[in-house]
């Protein structure tokens, strides 16, 4: 059965492959690692909130195709300037469909 | 302290016609009573890739169709927001950042009048102060009351603010406050407040005398609290 905190684990790896994109843009490093680092750990605090307050672990149904969209969507970026975008943007867009406050 | 119209070189020429587009006021207009979720939902699309709107609906299942609990009103207003976000994802690269930047000043506007009459609402200002080289980036919107003075510059993300950017609204704050008078400078930026922070921090130029508006926070400048999520 999937989870809230695996889904999460996805969007972090595909937040990593966007820094690996991303890094491209050399004047950018240290913003690009900072991202990750403060929507990582964003990510993982709502994760670990589902775990410890649900009595059910069971999830609603549109969220992993949700996540799974979301993913696919950064299989499609190819350009380091919209993969810094996306930093931002993937992570507010996760938390929308896991029912979370987007920041 | 005074208020002048930016210079109409070429490229302002060419922008004034992108802020005149039909699609930027009709983005501005949708996203003005938007739910913070429908904001988010309008940065992925018009940050994104994918062209098909189905791709999105799945994307964001709480905003659209009755897993979401939505309103038939929310999911209508969803439904115009994807549509109005893929036609400005639709225009190509260089056109498409050009719209995002005059649909955040359009929305800007829109809820700052709400709060202020249209007639001191301005855009593409720039500010004059005694003895001072003006700067040439204009601000892209002002609130010109006497006493009372509001200066906007607007970025579509976090990645928008630069040293440049703190330094010019800064340096507006200090003269005006030369001259007695007083000039409130405002960052918009369509990105949440954590990335803006992040943007933030390795910064060193002067930003204690800035207001920050984010993604998050944008019904304030209507003078409204920011609703709750949806």
């Amino acid at each position: 059965m999937t989870t809230i905190p695996a889904l999460a684990e996805r969007i972090v790896d595909a937040m990593g492959r966007l820094v690996a994109l991303a890094e491209a843009v050399d004047d950018e490093w240290t913003y690009i690692h900072d991202l990750e680092a403060v929507w990582v750990a964003r990510l993982r605090a709502v994760a670990a909130e589902r775990v410890s307050e649900a009595a059910d672990p069971a999830i609603e149904p549109a969220i992993e195709p949700a996540i799974d969209q979301l993913v696919a969507e950064v299989g499609l970026i190819t350009d380091p300037h919209r993969a810094i975008d996306w930093l931002s943007t993937l992570p507010q867009a996760t938390l929308v469909a896991f029912g979370e406050e987007a920041w | 302290m005074r208020f002048q119209d930016a210079a109409r070189d070429a490229r302002a020429v060419v922008y004034a016609g992108i802020q005149a587009d039909a699609l930027v006021a009709r983005m501005a207009a949708l996203l003005d009573d938007a739910t913070p979720s429908q904001r988010v939902l309008a940065r992925a699309v018009m940050n994104g890739e994918t062209t098909d709107p189905e791709s999105w609906r799945v994307a964001f299942p709480r905003l659209f169709g009755r897993a979401a609990g939505s309103s038939e009103v929310s999911v209508e207003r969803s439904e115009a927001i994807l549509e109005a976000s893929l036609a400005v994802a639709n225009r190509g690269e260089q056109v498409r950042s050009q719209f995002r930047g005059a649909i955040v000043e359009a929305v800007t506007e829109r809820l700052l009048a709400r709060r202020v009459p249209v007639d001191v609402l301005r855009h593409e200002r720039r500010i004059l102060f005694d003895g001072v080289t003006a700067e040439i980036h204009p601000y892209d919107v002002t609130v010109e009351v006497p006493g009372a003075a509001e200066a906007y510059d607007c970025k579509w993300g976090a990645r928008g603010i630069s040293p440049d950017v703190l330094h010019q609204l800064d340096d507006a704050r200090a003269h005006a406050a030369e001259e007695g008078e007083r000039l409130l400078p405002v960052l918009v930026v369509f990105d949440a407040r954590r990335s803006c922070e992040v943007r933030l921090a390795r910064q060193t130029a002067p930003r204690t005398g800035t207001r920050l508006v984010s993604i998050e926070t944008l019904d304030r400048l209507a003078g409204r609290r920011s609703v709750a999520p949806a």
